[in-house]
């Protein structure tokens, strides 16, 4: 799986999320911040790893997810090393 | 100073079933119609539910729909404003009462004509509360955790905001950003009026000048079986007849669900901007039977509840009663001979809102505190629908040596209870509610003259 791949995938989920405003996944890259960028409240957070999990078939260790950053790079970089694991 | 702040009801708003505003819901009431429907969720599930009729209110006919997860089974993760009254940030913590609340204080705010900076000072406090505490938001989440033993994280992160006990005062606070006092009251089926009651206090004693206060029940099956496991609701009537207060053929309450919320606002404040008062609160009193019963009324505690809010002198008695009258065997004669008690048998009107909508639980106190206000306004008396027979013996504890009360039997007040809607000179209503755990509450409230 590419890393666009994932963020496709990503923006897939995104679209689910209610409070961000989806004007602003057009132009979604890996730079991209969940909180600053997109203005994701900090709870949803939680929300939309746990939907990464069933998306991409993974499941994330609870220390990972306590240190995940707010970025898209972050979470893609988390998906394909959980991915990795097997 | 405090001693002489009064407190004037300057907004209303709330969630009324098959209603579509408080206008439809006025015009409903005073045309002697019932909100009681049969209840599909009830009739599905057969025989394992004994009672069949509730005044409901569907996600939909709030104008709301609800998406549930993609990874959690049967799981409303939230629900959509699709008249898009409300942001989807306040929408993603709130469960269905909350959104009632929020939507009954936009409307209540905006009947007051508050402005923004009026209500989003440190003198506007938000007291709303609810009776129950289970809804599917917790119930789905839980047998995904505890049955399908899934994470904790599955079923996300607005759980406790969503289910927590003060969670429509809450989520009304964040909405309209208000900065004084954020609290909820809990009395049970005396919650709605508890609420507005503390309300009325904090206004009278000086702590805020304009609270939004009120009681909410969101539509909640897992509340309607507690109920009826209890065998306490109404069975074997048509939908429109099963909510009978009074009527010797009452056996049990009918379990509904609402909102109503109400603005208040310091009496002298009010007048000097121009705002429609409503009504003004004379007094609010409550207090406890203190007979150590959970369920039973007691006479003596509702005797000590008039005693505390007409005063000695007797300068509050009413020309309405707006009685709690569930439509239960043992409530309605307690009550009912309480009142006469106090007031005798003429002179007053007594009304029994319940039995037009069935009982909204921890709404019950504020909705039917909203009707109050709507016979003053319209200067009409709301009926008791379905007393059609009043009982012609006296019932089995009048027999008693140790009762206090009237020994007559219900129907020597036959005159007291109007079937239909009537017009009146209505100066002043009395407000009573009652809850489990012996809670009494009772408000007085005038017109504005």
């Amino acid at each position: 799986m590419t890393r666009q791949e994932v963020i496709d995938g990503l923006v897939e989920i995104l679209k689910t999320v209610r409070t961000i405003d989806h004007a602003k996944l057009e132009g979604i890259n890996e730079n991209t911040d969940f909180i600053t960028d997109l203005g994701t409240p900090s709870t949803e957070l939680i929300n939309i790893a746990a939907k990464a999990e069933q998306k991409f078939g993974v499941e994330f260790e609870d220390e990972d997810i306590d240190d995940l950053g707010s970025k898209v790079e972050n979470i893609v970089d988390l998906i394909l090393k959980t991915q990795a694991k097997g | 100073m405090s001693a002489e702040r009064r407190v004037a009801v300057v907004g209303m708003g709330g969630a009324f079933p098959t209603c579509t505003d408080l206008n439809d819901f006025s015009n409903k009431l005073f045309s002697n119609q019932s909100l009681i429907r049969e209840w599909d969720q009830a009739v599905k599930y057969g025989k394992n539910v004994r009672s069949k009729v509730s005044g409901f209110i569907t996600v939909e006919e709030m104008g709301l729909e609800t998406i549930y997860s993609t990874i959690l089974e049967d799981y409303p993760e939230i629900y959509i404003d699709k008249l898009n009254r409300i942001p989807a940030g306040n929408l993603s913590t709130a469960d269905i009462g909350s959104i009632w609340a929020m939507l009954g204080s936009l409307d209540a705010i905006k009947m007051a004509g508050w402005s923004d900076a009026e209500t989003q000072s440190e003198g506007t406090g938000v007291v709303v509360g609810s009776g129950g505490g289970g809804h599917e938001i917790l119930r789905s989440a839980w047998y995904n955790f505890f049955q399908l033993g899934k994470k904790t994280r599955i079923s996300g992160s607005h759980n406790v905001d969503r289910a927590m006990v003060y969670r429509d005062a809450a989520n009304v606070s964040c909405l309209i950003k208000n900065r004084g006092v954020c609290e909820s009251i809990g009395s049970a089926c005396a919650t709605g009026l508890g609420n507005i009651g503390y309300a009325y206090r904090l206004i009278k004693f000086g702590i805020q000048d304009r609270v939004i206060a009120g009681g909410v029940e969101g539509t909640s099956f897992e509340t309607f079986i507690g109920f009826d496991s209890m065998q306490v609701l109404s069975k074997g009537f048509d939908p429109a007849q099963s909510s009978r207060p009074f009527d010797a053929g009452r056996n049990g309450f009918v379990c509904s669900f609402g909102a109503g919320i109400v603005a208040l606002e310091e009496y002298e404040m009010a007048k000097a901007r121009g705002a429609n008062i409503i009504g003004v609160i004379d007094n609010y009193f409550n207090n406890s039977d203190g007979d150590g019963d959970m369920f039973a009324p007691s006479f003596s505690g509702q005797q000590r509840l008039w005693k505390g809010l007409i005063g000695t002198n007797g300068a509050l008695i009413p020309d309405v009663v707006k009685v709690h009258g569930t439509s239960t065997p043992a409530g309605d004669a307690i009550e009912l001979l309480s009142v006469v008690d106090i007031l005798g048998d003429k002179n007053y009107h007594i009304s029994a809102p319940k039995s037009q909508f069935g009982h909204m639980l921890g709404a019950a106190g504020s909705v039917e505190f909203i009707t109050a206000l709507l016979m003053i306004q319209n200067q009409k008396v709301l009926p008791c629908l379905n007393s059609e027979n009043l009982n012609t013996e006296p019932e089995s504890f009048q027999l008693s040596e140790s009762w206090a009360g009237s020994k007559n039997a219900l129907n020597a007040y036959r005159d007291l209870l109007p079937q239909e809607t009537f017009e009146k000179e209505i100066n002043r209503i009395t407000c009573l509610n009652y809850g489990f755990g012996g809670t009494n509450s009772a408000v007085s409230i005038s017109r504005d003259i």
